[in-house]
């Protein structure tokens, strides 16, 4: 493990000063401080601004369902969660698509429409899987909750 | 300082935030990551081969293939890096936060890492956007992080390759979730409690682990609590309830994570791969759109060809040396025709399969006495664009499919598909299919 360790690290850092040669040759001092500037920005947004956010979502959605189902606050949160990532990728499509396109072939679709009808179908299969999941655990609880048959008294539990 | 991060990596510790979780989402990164890398050498190459280079020309499609994986799989780092990173965002708070120059050096390759690889994704899905907001070249930039990325991957699994090995399968997992746990009991019998946090959350490092739990254990008690905005903040944390079922939360993580790559997979790709298509409903393009059924990237209007250029004095010029031809479009015409099945395929991951006719570009070579592995220069009546000037190198002169093309899908290609006559060759990228010719020059 020792040398497969040393090998992977000393061909990782020729990658980096390979990156950083074809930085340097190709863009020029102002453009590789953007690229510095971009990289920082991106660091600093998802660990500065959306991890956080995603931890207080998680915290209050606790707070707020103390009396809800544990499972069923995880499949609204999973729910949510795909909208936010779908709309992580869609928002700046529609945006692109204001600022004007090349020709008709380009950004084709009307995203807004689309995103908000994603949106619904999302929240209309979360509720479903709620429930289909609430109805689950009445069906077993009402199952527990019947006296054991005295033919198999093991059964049931 | 100490206290706050071991505070903070407290409070964002949750049941999915374990190595196993990072092992199992890394594996799927990784192997993105990889894909990209190789079908993004390869379209680069295409662009800009070096001398020696020779690509396939068969399967025609292959292009389309690897530039659509290259698309995809991009798309699907969005969910994967996200999931990730959500896994190891508790190491962020990790104490001491850093140990010596190595731990530095590790670290901050790390936040190379991390931030290299969300400006790629972004500004490459920025790029199928067409919206370029940012104050740097975007393929020169895409190209030099692709290297920074994957030797920051080699170096991150070259450190972690331990922790990697540990939590490889379910069941090494298993193994070593239970031996931390033993660590953390053992080292600190008289408070067991943190036994069973430590084994809901396995730490990504059994020493660090101990002290966090010792420090969770401990808790409040073992230092002064907290004052102000912090204080408040901790306490109204700790007033959370705990979450009710680990396992439930954890299936529910990689359930999202699984959901999100599947949808933003699925209901993009429909611009590269066919079957997907009826399903495409975010992609930035769509098949069968645009003239003759054919998207487009740059129109004529956008490449300032006039119908003066392409008007009936327009002739193809082929020349070999001193040999030259003039060949007016009634008299490509009146050459052998071929019809092939081709795709465009755009650097930017869509593609379109087409029916092409046309001269075949080698009886066009032959007709001035070009030898058998000649390349050709082919030249656009574009005024401007990188790509006004074309190297085509042999494999694709002497290939039976690569044409001149005269019509598409059946009709007398559009102006905006290049009219008078294009290029369309096996497995290049659409920037590398010339519109508008305006001359072919054995090279």
């Amino acid at each position: 493990m020792r040398a497969t360790r040393g090998i992977l690290i000393a061909v990782g850092v020729l990658g980096l000063v390979l990156g950083a040669v074809v930085l340097l040759l190709k863009q020029d001092p102002m453009q590789i401080v953007g690229v510095g500037l971009w990289v920082l920005a991106a660091i600093v947004l998802h660990d500065g601004i959306l991890s956080p956010l995603v931890v207080l979502v998680a915290l209050l959605v606790r707070r707020a369902g103390r009396r809800i189902p544990f499972a069923v606050l995880v499949i609204v949160q999973v729910g949510v969660g795909l909208g936010a990532i779908l709309s992580l990728l869609v928002v700046p499509e529609i945006y692109a698509k204001t600022l004007g396109v090349a020709n008709p072939t380009v950004l084709p679709f009307d995203y807004g429409l689309r995103l908000a009808l994603s949106w619904l179908v999302i929240a209309a299969l979360t509720a479903l899987a709620c429930v289909a999941y609430l109805a689950r655990i009445r069906r077993s609880r009402a199952g527990a909750a019947l006296p054991a048959r005295p033919a198999s008294p093991t059964s049931g539990s | 300082m100490q206290r706050l991060l071991s505070d903070l990596r407290r409070v964002v510790g949750a049941p999915a935030r374990n190595p196993r979780s990072a092992v199992v989402l890394g594996r799927l990164l990784g192997i993105a990551f990889l894909v990209c890398f190789g079908t993004g050498l390869y379209s680069h190459f295409l662009q800009e081969p070096l001398p020696w280079m020779r690509f396939p020309t068969q399967p025609t499609q292959l292009y389309q293939f690897t530039q659509g994986l290259h698309i995809t799989a991009g798309i699907a780092c969005f969910p994967l890096i996200l999931g990730k990173l959500y896994a190891v965002f508790p190491e962020l708070f990790q104490t001491p936060p850093l140990k010596g120059v190595v731990h530095l050096l590790e670290r901050a390759s790390i936040a190379i890492f991390v931030g290299a690889s969300l400006v790629q994704i972004t500004i490459g899905l920025l790029n199928t956007y067409q919206w370029y907001p940012w104050p740097f070249g975007f393929r020169e930039v895409h190209f030099a992080l692709s290297f920074v990325i994957i030797g920051s991957l080699a170096i991150h699994i070259g450190v972690k390759l331990p922790i990697i090995s540990r939590y490889w399968t379910k069941n090494r997992a298993r193994m070593a979730e239970r031996a931390d746990a033993a660590d953390v009991t053992a080292a600190d019998a008289d408070a067991p409690a943190s036994a069973t946090d430590a084994a809901d959350a396995p730490a990504f490092d059994a020493k660090a682990g101990v002290a966090a739990s010792r420090a969770s254990a401990s808790g409040p008690a073992a230092h002064r609590p907290a004052r102000g905005l912090t204080g408040r903040l901790l306490r109204w944390i700790d007033g959370t309830p705990a979450v009710a079922e680990p396992g439930v939360d954890r299936r529910g993580f990689f359930a999202l994570i699984g959901v999100a790559t599947a949808a933003v997979v699925g209901l993009t790709a429909g611009q590269s791969f066919a079957f997907l298509s009826p399903v495409n409903a975010f992609a930035p393009r769509a098949k069968d759109i645009g003239p003759q059924g054919v998207p487009i990237n740059r129109t004529a209007a956008a490449a300032q060809i006039t119908a003066e250029d392409v008007g009936p004095s327009w002739v193809l010029s082929v020349t070999n040396g001193d040999r030259m031809l003039g060949l007016t479009r009634d008299q490509l015409l009146a050459m052998p025709q071929s019809e092939v099945d081709l795709p465009i395929s755009c650097v930017e991951g869509w593609s379109q399969l087409a029916h092409w006719k046309g001269v075949r570009i080698r009886d066009l070579a032959a007709a001035v006495g070009a030898a058998t592995g000649a390349a050709l220069t082919v030249t656009s009546l574009e005024k401007e664009g990188g790509y006004r000037i074309m190297q085509m190198g042999p494999e694709y002169v002497s290939d039976p499919t690569t044409l001149v093309a005269l019509e598409l899908n059946g009709e007398t290609l559009d102006i905006d598909h290049g009219y008078p006559a294009r290029i369309i060759a096996p497995g290049r990228p659409g920037v590398l299919q010339t519109k508008w010719l305006t001359s072919l020059e054995v090279s």
